[in-house]
């Protein structure tokens, strides 16, 4: 998987750009790669669901494969902040600069999980994130958000919001990343996948266009049984 | 190739004072543009240059049924080219398959078609060559199994299935008709692709233009008239693909591109008049209605078909001409011999660019992220949608290709 270029050795003679067969940039769904530990996965599963509950309206992040979607992308280069800047010096930045912690966003991850486990334990008499009442996971998940509740060793902040953003990531991805399975998050929003020929709907007068959502690699109607 | 011009012309004469008397090219303007138009007719170019190297200096593989043979330095360098072949060694070997030393060449090099040439047109295909830069290039030994390896093999061959001698026209057609027909049958090597091998990789009833298959690639049907692949080309049609490389049906890709790049493109358009005038004469039977798809499997490859392809091909398989190749009607898609449209989908392929149509549009490879059966599906379903009705593809068969390709 990865980019592959034609290397100007097999370039073909005709003119005009190089162009090989069977060559494709695919996409990295990074199956079978894990970061979290099971300890981990079970804090991130309470988290996330508490932000993307299942509800009347269907099923919630744990259930979309939300963790799943979070573990692997922190085993790739999103969790090694391969793409970033990440030398010092470290300072707190502005909202629209950007992430600024010295922690890569698989470090921060690991530290927040235990950091926040360990202040539960601490304040909750021996209880973990995960074994608390829902009404006190939201309420931490509040502190959180609003900077309110400090970490050992981490911003609570900062991981609320890149949890936050993860978490949606995780629910409305392609499910060949992992999370949005089934496509349950797309199809709460009537969103019909990657598609990108709506040429026989364009005269529809305002009808709602419904369509089976269908992910790149496909969806339960390309199944040839 | 278009501008030849003094540069060339003093190449020329450089090459005559330095070459022996005996050769004895004729390097007078008329005689060497007549051999350079003979080469892009016989596209010379396409098979005897390795690709991204210099052109004519040979050592292209050629995959065959029967194991890879590397074409000839065709430049004249004396050590590893044509430098000190005569005329007259020429023309055995176009004419006849028979190398200097008197050894058989192999009719991958298509000699049972050149031989169609007269000898004057030969020799002026000989001056041209000796104009050309040389280059010292080695070619590399072949790599064919026993007993094809033996060049004495191709002896039999030749008396069973080769038919030496000039193409002689039909009085009872137009001089255009038998000049596409010597085209076609003779220098342009049509049946090369277009015609199906026997066993021992001749072409079958002297070069039907039924459709053929070669290196993986399976080539149209190719006739005109009624019923014929062709059948719904105007004669515009037909010119428009050779000289552009697309037309309202369809775009060329693979081993035609070379065709296009290296021969027609270049070729005066009376002569591609000629050659439609031909092919239109070209009548075929009526053939066989197949059975129609399983439901099931139309039904998955529709959905596939919607997802993945009709953003450029269109639902109704129209496809948008001259840009994405429409499928309705299509002569690959149709083609009984699935193989073409199953790599086209395993490997993308790119539209030749020419020089009325300088910008290559390519499809994306599908191998990656469909499998073989989601693959026979769209295929099917490709092939039998619209007005096509060419049969169901099986997941064995595009399993099948996957592994040649691969290997």
């Amino acid at each position: 998987m990865g980019t592959m270029l034609a290397s100007p050795a097999f370039a073909r003679t005709i003119a005009g750009l190089p162009w090989s067969p069977a060559q494709t940039s695919t996409p990295q769904s990074l199956v079978g790669q894990h970061f979290l530990t099971a300890a981990e996965k079970h804090c991130l599963d309470a988290l996330t669901g508490r932000l993307i509950p299942s509800d009347e309206y269907g099923p919630g992040a744990p259930e979309a494969g939300v963790t799943t979607f979070i573990d692997r992308q922190l085993a790739g280069f999103f969790g090694r902040g391969d793409r970033w800047y990440m030398q010092a010096p470290f300072r707190d930045g502005i909202p629209g600069q950007g992430y600024q912690s010295e922690h890569a966003p698989a470090q921060l991850y690991r530290r927040a999980l235990a950091s926040l486990d360990a202040f539960c334990r601490a304040t909750f008499g021996g209880r973990l994130y995960a074994e608390l009442e829902t009404e006190a996971q939201d309420e931490l998940l509040r502190q959180m958000e609003a900077g309110d509740l400090s970490l050992e060793g981490v911003s609570a902040e900062t991981f609320f919001g890149l949890l936050w953003e993860n978490t949606i990531e995780g629910f409305f991805c392609d499910p060949l990343y992992g999370g949005n399975r089934d496509m349950v998050g797309w199809k709460l929003v009537g969103f019909p996948g990657a598609r990108y020929d709506y040429r026989d709907v364009l005269d529809h007068n305002g009808a709602p266009v419904r369509l089976e959502p269908v992910g790149l690699m496909g969806g339960p109607q390309w199944r040839v049984d | 190739m278009r501008g030849f011009g003094i540069t060339s012309v003093i190449l020329a004469a450089a090459t005559v004072a330095a070459s022996p008397a005996t050769l004895a090219q004729d390097t007078s303007f008329a005689q060497l543009e007549r051999g350079r138009y003979g080469v892009i007719t016989g596209n010379c170019q396409a098979c005897h240059t390795a690709r991204g190297e210099e052109p004519f200096a040979g050592a292209r593989p050629m995959e065959t049924p029967f194991g890879v043979i590397y074409t000839p330095n065709i430049t004249f360098e004396r050590e590893t080219g044509l430098g000190q072949w005569t005329r007259e060694d020429f023309w055995q070997a176009m004419h006849n398959g028979r190398s200097r030393d008197g050894s058989q060449l192999y009719p991958a090099f298509p000699y049972p078609h050149f031989t169609r040439m007269p000898r004057e047109e030969v020799d002026a295909i000989y001056d041209y060559l000796s104009t050309l830069p040389q280059v010292k290039k080695e070619k590399p030994e072949n790599d064919l199994p026993f007993p094809l390896n033996i060049r004495l093999a191709v002896k039999g061959w030749n008396m069973l299935f080769f038919d030496p001698g000039p193409f002689e026209p039909d009085p009872g057609k137009s001089e255009a008709w038998n000049r596409g027909a010597y085209l076609v049958h003779g220098p342009g090597h049509c049946a090369g692709c277009h015609s199906e091998k026997n066993l021992l990789g001749a072409d079958k009833e002297s070069g039907d233009l039924r459709g053929g298959r070669l290196e993986h690639w399976s080539a149209p049907n190719i006739r005109g008239g009624e019923n014929g692949g062709l059948a719904d080309w105007s004669h515009e049609d037909i010119v428009e693909f050779l000289q552009t490389g697309r037309n309202r049906h369809s775009a060329a890709f693979s081993s035609m591109a070379e065709v296009i790049a290296y021969s027609t493109q270049h070729m005066c358009e009376k002569d591609l008049q000629a050659i439609a005038l031909y092919l239109k004469s070209l009548d075929d039977e009526p053939r066989d209605q197949p059975d129609a798809p399983d439901e099931a499997v139309m039904t998955a490859g529709q959905s596939i078909y919607a997802d993945n392809c009709s953003a450029c091909h269109t639902s109704d398989g129209s496809g948008v001409p001259r840009f994405f190749a429409p499928l309705a009607g299509s002569g690959k898609v149709r083609n009984p011999d699935a193989t073409t449209v199953i790599r086209v989908i395993l490997e993308g392929a790119r539209s030749v660019p020419t020089n009325a149509r300088p910008t290559p549009l390519s499809m994306p490879a599908f191998g990656w992220k469909l499998d073989d059966s989601q693959i026979a599906a769209v295929a099917t379903y490709i092939r039998n949608s619209w007005d096509n009705a060419s049969g169901a593809i099986s997941a064995g068969d595009v399993e099948a290709l996957r592994q040649q390709l691969a290997e």
